[in-house]
């Protein structure tokens, strides 16, 4: 079966498949250290049920010369663990996939299978139960079989199993490797031999890279702009960000609360920010619900505030594991009574820390509640990153200190000013006592209900927005600009959409690419993208085409806009994408 | 001196218990020496609500039963402030028992004053947790934020006054604020504060109130017997008073706490945690 050409590969998707707890990851783990030094850049993808062991768990690697961001059409080589992971993936394996068959309980289910598809089969577990006692070391035996398929030398393949599994004890590393060269004996009896598989893999310029989820470099991007007091209460899928905030925030001074729940942690933050803290949370769907009194609290009370939606499929609690993007009607217009926030809507894991920075930035400077919106898939999701530059400038916000307190007359917290943001004296600074509330009040923040002081205060209140709007975070664009079709698209339905946009190019389907950076407030910008172009898609993961929706009150006319939305928990892939763009733009 | 918000007069009722709460806090806070700029009062929804308008320190005013976790924040990132959680037994009891439960728990160093008056006085008059005990023909019993606190073994200070007992409250609050403030943890005082308006109580509160202090021999680092005395008075249908429990575990304070970092040191930090990521 050995290839006389290795077909070389520049955009491979790996999957690995089996039951929760059968380590899928760490094989994942074992391959990037094969293909990032290659040059590759990696996209990598879990798909797991919500509970702790058991249950059909997949892990997907995409690796491709080229910087996707996403995962492609297909899974080209695919490493089960059991029939159920043939069945589940094969749909969504390549013509001429490769899969590395467990057929430790009998023969692959073939009828599952593409007929091009190549199966190598290993009774990997009885193997490893057999040989070595556990069977959790069929990993390295399936990896030296992948190494084999993808015509990795051997002794590169040890060399990363040694490193990859440095932190493990001593007789654990030893078993794996003995795993890893049972694993060659067997690909050597079956013909796969060392050197000449049936894919090789290219090469491209090495760079230096991170491999780093969106949570975590949503969560780099809050400290580095100087968040340091985080609370949180575990929901899937922001659990990490509070794993991460306890694990760094401590070492560089700062304080992390497990809250009792989410009222208590928004307003916990919400207590923090009033001493002068940079204060941040992190939560998914059904915990934003519960904190719509803390944030539209903030809000009236002027309040700096970073408030993180990791949106996972709803309604209540939905599908926890799955990503949707159905919160942004909550996160835009949620909450008792009207007051300014914001919205950022990252596209990509490097998105996530430099929109933690600028929310940590503009609570600071507004003086108001800023989301981050991201989706399951964006939060969860790792994949390869140019390092991030960390000389971040920590924006000091309108605090004045004695000195500056002293210089003025009088101090009123809430002082009617032409952008609308109040001098802001925290406590513990001598003669600038003030008082902080969420009720109307008069500057001086004493609860009125005059009703021309209501005038003057929401209208200060509304300011903040209006007179920051060159502020806010700018979109990313691609494709070509002067196109008259153009498509839209946040969170993990950017990656897609972006490579759907350069295949229909090359069709001679042009067309111009926004991802909002800002969802909330609209910028200028987004509105002439759209108003300058016959049509625009808005491709969105939700069913009632909630960014279509935000864009229609801004007067976008419904003709120019055709949704194209997914709300079952997948990702579109670029070639859906492409062909429902390539339909539409025909009609 | 730069000129800032004029303390109003209280918008109690005449006669309010919680003028009496004011002015213990107020003396109290004199008597320690802490200065109105190292004061934040946080105060819930409802009469007691307003107490940190009327003190010239700095004041907040939180969502209705979140006191206590915006007390518990503000502590924990500036614990160089007095900090001082005030509201009723609405607040406290009802909407934000949950925060109690885990205040006490939690143990952060700072004063929480419950001024219990048995009703909602701002809504003029409902029936709340604490409803029980002036109307004993009530359906639901009374919930005691002392015995609650004395079943936490994480709870430090625990201490009920009475609005009517000026002395007695003073010297509460005072202990309150130095065991907070000496990062022993969570000082909670129950203040019996009687609405004149919907549930006058002083005549009752006046006969039931026992002082704890002159129970002979009673040791209030026994967290045990504290209980037990606690359900002897309340079973001769009197009300425990005084400083029922002092002891248990010390608090959490972060040294120096966030409010005091320098932030430009901190990239070298982020740079060691990113570097992590490196493949």
């Amino acid at each position: 079966m050995t290839a006389v050409v290795p077909r070389l590969r520049d955009d491979l998707t790996v999957a690995v498949a089996g039951q929760g707890g059968d380590g899928s990851l760490t094989l994942i783990g074992l391959l990037t250290r094969i293909l990032s030094p290659r040059g590759f850049h990696l996209y990598s993808a879990r798909n797991v049920a919500s509970r702790i062991k058991g249950g059909h768990a997949a892990a997907r690697l995409r690796a491709s010369l080229a910087d996707r961001g996403g995962l492609g059409d297909h899974v080209d080589l695919l490493v089960a663990f059991d029939d159920e992971a043939v069945v589940r993936i094969g749909p969504d394996l390549a013509g001429d996939a490769i899969v590395i068959f467990d057929s430790s309980a009998g023969p692959a289910p073939t009828a599952a299978l593409p007929p091009g598809a190549t199966v190598i089969e290993a009774p990997l577990s009885r193997m490893a139960v057999r040989d070595l006692r556990r069977d959790l070391f069929k990993n390295s035996l399936a990896f030296a079989l992948l190494a084999r398929t993808l015509s990795i030398p051997d002794a590169e393949a040890v060399s990363c199993l040694r490193s990859g599994l440095a932190r493990l004890a001593v007789g654990v590393r030893e078993a794996n490797e003995r795993a890893l060269r049972l694993g060659f004996e067997h690909a050597d009896s079956v013909g796969l031999d060392e050197g000449s598989g049936p894919w090789s893999l290219a090469t491209g310029p090495a760079a230096d890279h991170l491999l780093i989820s969106g949570n975590e470099a949503l969560a780099l991007g809050l400290i580095a702009a100087g968040g340091r007091f985080f609370t949180g209460y575990p929901i899937t899928p922001a659990s990490e960000i509070l794993e991460w905030m306890e694990r760094h925030l401590p070492g560089l001074g700062g304080v992390v609360v497990q809250a009792e729940d989410e009222l208590s942690a928004v307003n916990m933050a919400i207590g923090a920010a009033l001493t002068g803290v940079r204060a941040m949370t992190a939560t998914s769907g059904p915990g934003l619900a519960l904190m719509q009194e803390g944030v539209g609290h903030a809000g009236s009370a002027e309040i700096p505030l970073v408030v993180v939606d990791c949106q996972r499929a709803g309604p209540s609690t939905g599908m926890p594991t799955r990503p949707e993007q159905s919160d942004l009607a909550m996160l835009i217009h949620g909450g008792n009574g009207e007051f300014p926030r914001v919205v950022l809507t990252p596209g990509d894991t490097a998105d996530c820390f430099h929109l933690g920075v600028a929310a940590t930035a503009l609570s600071r400077r507004l003086q108001c509640p800023v989301y981050v919106a991201l989706d399951q898939a964006i939060a969860q999701h790792a994949s390869t990153v140019i390092p991030f530059d960390l000389d971040v400038a920590v924006e000091p916000g309108a605090v004045l200190d004695a000195v500056g307190l002293a210089a003025l007359g009088e101090y009123r917290r809430y002082r009617v000013t032409p952008d609308g943001v109040s001098p802001w004296v925290v406590p513990g600074t001598p003669g600038g006592m003030n008082l902080v509330t969420g009720n109307e009040r008069n500057e001086w923040g004493q609860v009125s209900i005059d009703p021309e002081t209501r005038r003057t205060m929401m209208a200060k209140r509304a300011r903040k927005i209006a007179a920051a709007k060159d502020l806010f975070p700018r979109g990313r664009r691609w494709g070509d600009d002067a196109a008259e079709i153009g498509v839209l698209a946040t969170g993990f339905a950017v990656a897609p959409v972006v490579e759907a946009c350069e295949r229909l190019a090359a069709t001679g389907i042009t067309l111009a690419g926004l991802q909002p950076r800002t969802l909330w407030p609209v910028l200028d910008e987004t509105l002439e993208f759209v108003r300058r172009r016959r049509l625009t898609f808005v491709v969105e993961h939700n069913d009632e085409g909630q960014i279509h929706d935000v864009l229609a009150a801004e007067g976008v006319p419904l003709a120019a806009m055709r949704g194209i939305r997914r709300s079952d928990g997948l990702a579109f892939t670029p070639a859906e994408l492409a062909s429902r763009i390539a339909a539409g733009v025909e009609r | 001196m730069t000129v800032t918000y004029a303390p109003r007069p209280p918008i109690w009722c005449a006669g309010c218990g919680h003028f009496g709460v004011q002015a213990a806090l107020d003396r109290a806070l004199g008597e320690a020496g802490i200065p109105p700029e190292a004061t934040l009062i946080l105060a819930g929804i409802g009469c007691s609500g307003t107490i940190q308008n009327n003190l010239g320190t700095y004041g907040y005013h939180a969502l209705h039963g979140r006191v206590l976790p915006a007390a518990t924040g503000a502590a924990l990132a500036d614990p160089s402030l007095t900090v001082i959680a005030a509201g009723g037994d609405g607040d406290g009891y009802a909407i934000g028992a949950g925060h109690l439960v885990h205040t006490f728990r939690r143990n952060p160093a700072l004063t929480y004053l419950l001024m219990n008056n048995a009703t909602y006085g701002l809504t003029k008059g409902q029936g709340s947790p604490t409803a029980a005990l002036v109307h004993p023909e009530h359906r639901e019993q009374a919930l005691d934020g002392i015995l609650l606190g004395l079943g936490i073994t994480a709870s430090t200070f625990l201490a009920r006054g009475y609005s009517g007992r000026p002395d007695q409250l003073l010297r509460l609050i005072a202990a309150a604020l130095d065991h907070a403030r000496a990062g022993r943890g969570f000082g909670f005082v129950e203040v019996l504060s009687p609405c004149v308006t919907y549930q006058d109580t002083y005549p009752a509160w006046d006969a039931a109130v026992a002082d704890l202090d002159e129970e002979t021999g009673y040791d209030p680092s026994d967290r045990a017997a504290a209980f037990a005395t606690c359900l002897r008075v309340m079973g001769e249908g009197r009300i425990p008073t005084g400083i029922v429990y002092r002891g248990g575990p010390a608090a959490f304070v972060p040294d120096p706490g966030p409010a005091a970092l320098d932030l430009a040191a901190a990239t070298e930090g982020c740079r060691t945690i990113m570097d992590g990521y490196r493949v």
